[in-house]
């Protein structure tokens, strides 16, 4: 499945860029995140528990950057396994776009989702997606309010 | 942790007392407790209907029906409505009609069918294949088995 | 595939189930009908390390009149609505979506509160609900609130029933002899998820329409509520030229959402296609 989009931030484009590479961000952000740890510069696991109606999987996800331009864009490809519930593993790209008031997130992602959960849950999987990335953005958003005062300090524009 | 639970209930008119696991399902119970394989497991997951038993004289999906829920009801399977000769004219219509091949779906289909005569009487061919689109057939493409339905219906 | 263990255990009362919900918190999973949540463990999508047996608790059950309401409790099943006498004379929609619900076995089981609590974007009672203008009652922990059915479904799979909550069940406004509806439903066959639904109700008078829902479902992450059209009816004598104003403005209003059987463009011209149907049909009754 494909999820493509647009996301303003409240918040200059480096406080974004920090936040987005920042694991305690991160895992206050990801909906269901149970714990992630930053492995080196590039690779990030990370449990996260998908709850989409009556489903509750449990995924041991990996993240690996690459092609990283700081402060401004780069690629991740991520695998997880949900045990017995299936597994998933994609690609995406991120860019970061100065925009007035704050910056414009740009994501493309390309994901597979294979087992019981890819077989079942395929009717939903892209309106599923959607939410998780809507509500991780809501949640992102609110995680850097105290770093979003750099903007109405009159730093960015 | 996940301690049984003790049931009472009555399988194809005998009284059966157990104690299981939470977990298990009504059709694992009986086929695999009780020794009923009349039903069948397909799918797991309450498409097929290869599962379909009666529980308080009401078809339900035995795959999606906890054994620990049936605890005092009564419950009926293909074997024991056979014995009781509630099955028999669908059965001999059936035969009649070549509507089993392998048989997996036939306990199924005989239970379904047994409820739609008795709740719509009168049902035309078209309501009879709506109703029936719950029991998934492999083998006999369905024609069959619609026309041994509408004989019991309209004799 | 065999679901992971999990404990039982059948709950006498709303108290007592209240009281497990807070101790449990997700850790518990309620069963009622259970024809999503067993299929949900047998393919161990969830694996609860509670199941709360619901189905005793009478407060949930029962189709009653009740003063100026129809009251449908939470534990009804889909076939009890297809049969009931209430349902047919107070709410008849309900009557005419009970058959698109899966199959009979499934229906036998299943209930009302289980399909509207679970709120999947393809479901016939979401939709329903809203149409018959009902009423939610849930109970927590802090006592019991009332909420429209037009707010209760937020987000996929998402209610404004909160987490220690339960649907008690609803409360339906008595159709009378002026109401009209019509449920239409697509799907590939008979008994399969919705691809495109519309539950239309409506109050007649001659040949105009007034107190319009349209109603649409498994267009969306939620029911949806054709608005500009339902205005654009209201108080109107339906004609061919009203049809094609409503058709045009549902087909506008409405986001839809692509599926894995349709484009959003595709569930765009099914939108315009059931209001036509539903229009012509209430008109014609």
């Amino acid at each position: 499945m494909e999820l493509n989009g647009e996301q303003f931030i409240a918040a200059s484009v480096p406080a974004v860029w920090r936040g987005l590479n920042d694991v305690a961000v991160l895992g206050k952000a990801i909906p269901g995140c149970e714990a992630i740890e930053r492995i080196s510069p590039e690779e990030v696991h990370a449990k996260v528990m998908f709850k989409i109606g009556p489903v509750r999987a449990r995924f041991a996800g990996k993240l690996l950057l690459s092609e990283v331009v700081e402060e401004k864009s780069c690629s991740m490809a991520f695998e997880g396994s949900g045990g017995a519930a299936g597994f998933a593993k994609g690609r995406s790209r991120v860019e970061l776009i100065s925009a007035e008031g704050g910056t414009l997130v740009s994501f493309t992602t390309e994901a597979s989702i294979g087992g019981k959960l890819g077989q079942i849950g395929g009717r939903l999987i892209s309106a599923s997606a959607k939410k998780i990335a809507d509500d991780f953005f809501e949640a992102f958003a609110k995680e850097l309010n105290p770093l979003a005062s750099e903007i109405s300090n009159g730093g960015e524009s | 942790m996940n301690p049984k639970i003790p049931l009472d209930m009555i399988v194809n008119g005998n009284r059966v007392q157990a104690q299981i696991e939470p977990r298990r399902h009504l059709v694992d119970f009986l086929r695999e407790d009780l020794g009923l394989k009349g039903p069948h497991l397909g799918c797991e997951q309450g498409a097929c209907g290869a599962c379909t038993v009666r529980v308080d004289g009401q078809i339900v999906r035995g795959c999606l029906y906890l054994a620990v829920q049936a605890n005092g009801k009564v419950v009926d399977t293909v074997e024991g409505l056979t014995a009781q000769g509630a099955l028999t004219e669908l059965q001999d219509a059936f035969m009649r009609r070549n509507a089993m091949q392998c048989g997996f779906c036939s306990s199924g289909m005989l239970l379904s069918a047994a409820e739609l005569i008795e709740q719509q009487p009168q049902a035309t061919r078209e309501q009879v294949r709506e109703w029936i689109s719950g029991n998934y057939c492999r083998c006999t493409g369905y024609h069959s088995i619609v026309d041994a339905i509408m004989d019991v219906l309209e004799a | 595939m065999k679901a992971a263990a999990f404990d039982y255990i059948k709950a006498q009362s709303i108290p007592e189930v209240l009281a497990l919900m807070r101790e449990h918190g997700d850790d518990a999973r309620l069963i009622a009908g259970g024809q999503t949540l067993l299929a949900t463990l047998n393919m161990r999508l969830s694996e609860p390390q509670l199941v709360i047996d619901i189905t005793e608790l009478a407060e949930l059950k029962g189709i009653e009149l009740s003063g100026e309401y129809l009251w449908v409790g939470a534990l009804v099943t889909h076939t009890e609505i297809e049969n009931a006498p209430l349902i047919k004379k107070y709410a008849p929609i309900l009557q005419a979506a009970a058959p698109h619900i899966a199959h009979r076995a499934i229906r036998n089981l299943g209930t009302w509160g289980g399909s509207l609590v679970y709120g999947d974007p393809a479901a016939e009672w979401p939709a329903c609900s809203i149409a018959v203008n009902a009423t939610m009652v849930v109970r927590g922990l802090q006592g019991e609130r009332r909420i429209p059915a037009c707010n209760f479904f937020v987000d996929l799979y998402t209610t404004a029933l909160a987490p220690d909550e339960i649907l008690m069940g609803t409360e339906i406004p008595l159709a009378n002899a002026k109401d009209v509806f019509s449920f239409q439903e697509l799907a590939r066959r008979h008994g399969d998820y919705a691809v495109a639904g519309l539950a239309a109700v409506a109050k007649k008078t001659g040949q105009a329409l007034s107190d319009c829902n349209f109603v649409f479902f498994s267009v969306a992450t939620t029911p949806v509520a054709a608005v500009q059209a339902q205005n654009l009816v209201n108080g109107q004598a339906v004609n061919a030229e009203l049809i094609t104003a409503a058709v045009a403005a549902a087909r506008a209003e409405i986001e839809t959402m692509e599926d894995i059987t349709n484009s959003a463009a595709a569930k765009s011209h099914l939108v315009g296609v059931l209001l036509e149907r539903a229009l012509k049909k209430m008109l014609a009754d």
